[in-house]
């Protein structure tokens, strides 16, 4: 899911540095019109860490394992802080452990990131059916996690099919990105399940964290 | 800490010793004039230019190599891929398979690229320790929500990450084996991840509090101490001038390339 250096041109990635900046700075400014803006950056600092850690966890899909990648429960989680945490959560990545790249970190964030918003928006959409109702919570944790995995596939796929430099006609590209995109759909269906859990879980255990 | 990363950082090759902000702006410029060659005649200049700041930051080898080897299975891949899927000019056969000219050269384009962009990253990040790097990106400009969240979430990932694997050390005393993935395997896997998050959160808490107590929010925020000396504006103007002359070539080949 993330895409190292030296795959993309030039063009695309500053046109992902270019869209996160845009995104930070609607964050930022969304955050700082909060009152008392200051108290959350601690919450939202180990809640950071916290996502970035509850990424390793492995959910056994024989023969082998995956991780999640949480972005829709993310987006749910903290709201306008999904942004800059997923940038820093990537920032990490890129330097600690190689993964995804410092000329990719503003497309990979602006792939996994704008999801997050998305779904950020898709939870709050369960106070219609009231915010105490778990069944509420249950569907539109799904929605958040689906459709947030959902959409980074989907643009992740698409990018690297009409960038790379394979000279490959429009019908092929067309039906490979739609055929990569249906086979993460069992993972996008279980980033679904899993978000819906946490948050039944979360609206049990401490449901101002679900408070936005 | 850091999984190793800054293991090196106190070693003292004239990279350690370069100012931090000029050796941020110069590398990143030439990682993102990397980026922008297409040109498979400027491949072993790129890789001369790389190699030869490994050299000078005075890193072993093997460092680089342990860091290329996860992110390369991607890269691997793509790279095995392309030449047999991409292009039309057929250069052998191998059995059923073709190897294709352009395919050839797209990964030879994307393995160097990406090996070249990751050793310049890795002499970047290598050569001093993180929190001098997230004190450069602040005084660069770096939003300070952004800074406070980056320097937060540093200090903490490690703990929380410990607390992982004690609570997965735990369920497995306790007989807790995920072999599918079942109703009841995913909603156990669910409720450690949502405590996680409210241990943090709980955390969180009381570390606002310790902070407001030592001041967070009221005094005025330390400035970053950083000092550069003329030759450190030497070492970046040589490296943007390494970075341009790229840019100049990959342009002037493609007009003559037609």
């Amino acid at each position: 899911m993330h895409i190292p250096d030296g795959i993309l041109p030039i063009t695309v990635s500053a046109a992902g540095y270019a869209t996160s900046g845009a995104v930070t700075w609607y964050s930022l400014r969304k955050i700082s019109q909060k009152e008392n803006a200051q108290a959350s950056i601690p919450k939202a600092s180990l809640l950071t860490a916290a996502f970035f850690v509850a990424s390793w966890i492995h959910i056994p899909v024989p023969p082998t394992s995956v991780h999640l990648v949480l972005n829709g429960l993310l987006g749910a989680v903290l709201g306008y802080y999904a942004f800059p945490a997923i940038l820093i959560g990537l920032f990490f990545q890129a330097v600690m452990f190689q993964h995804g790249g410092l000329t990719t970190l503003g497309v990979n964030a602006t792939m996994m990131g704008v999801p997050a918003i998305l779904a950020f928006f898709i939870f709050r959409l369960r106070r219609v059916v009231g915010k105490e109702s778990r069944w509420g919570t249950g569907v539109f944790g799904f929605l958040a996690g689906a459709v947030g995995l959902g959409i980074a596939v989907l643009i992740s796929w698409g990018l690297l099919i009409t960038t790379i430099p394979a000279h490959l006609d429009v019908e092929a590209e067309r039906a490979s990105i739609y055929a990569l995109t249906m086979a993460h759909v069992p993972l996008i269906v279980l980033e679904g399940i899993f978000t819906a859990l946490v948050a039944l879980f979360l609206q049990r255990v401490k449901p101002e964290l679900l408070e936005d | 800490m850091l999984d190793g990363l800054d293991r090196y950082a106190h070693l003292g090759s004239p990279l350690h010793h370069w100012d931090p902000r000029c050796k941020l702006v110069g590398l990143i410029t030439l990682m993102f004039a990397f980026s922008f060659v297409q040109d498979p005649q400027l491949l072993p200049a790129m890789l001369a230019v790389t190699s030869g700041l490994y050299a000078v930051s005075r890193m072993p080898l093997a460092f680089l190599l342990t860091r290329l080897r996860t992110p390369g299975i991607f890269v691997v891949v793509v790279a095995i891929l392309l030449p047999f899927l991409s292009g039309t000019t057929v250069i052998t056969r191998i059995g059923p398979l073709s190897l294709r000219q352009e395919g050839t050269v797209a990964m030879a384009l994307i393995v160097a690229k990406f090996i070249s962009i990751l050793t310049i990253s890795l002499v970047l990040f290598g050569t001093a320790p993180f929190l001098t790097t997230i004190k450069t990106l602040r005084a660069l400009g770096l939003p300070p929500i952004l800074g406070d969240m980056t320097l937060l979430a540093y200090r903490y990932l490690y703990e929380i990450g410990n607390d992982l694997k004690t609570m997965e050390r735990a369920m497995g005393l306790r007989g807790f084996r995920a072999r599918r993935p079942s109703s009841r395997v995913l909603d156990i896997l669910a409720s450690l991840a949502g405590t996680m998050l409210v241990r943090s959160y709980e955390q969180s808490e009381r570390i606002y509090k310790a902070m407001t107590l030592r001041g967070y929010g009221h005094s005025p925020r330390p400035r970053d101490q950083f000092q550069a000396r003329p030759r450190d504006w030497v070492g970046l103007a040589c490296v943007c001038l390494v970075a341009a002359g790229f840019v100049a070539m990959e342009i002037w080949l493609r007009g003559s390339g037609g």
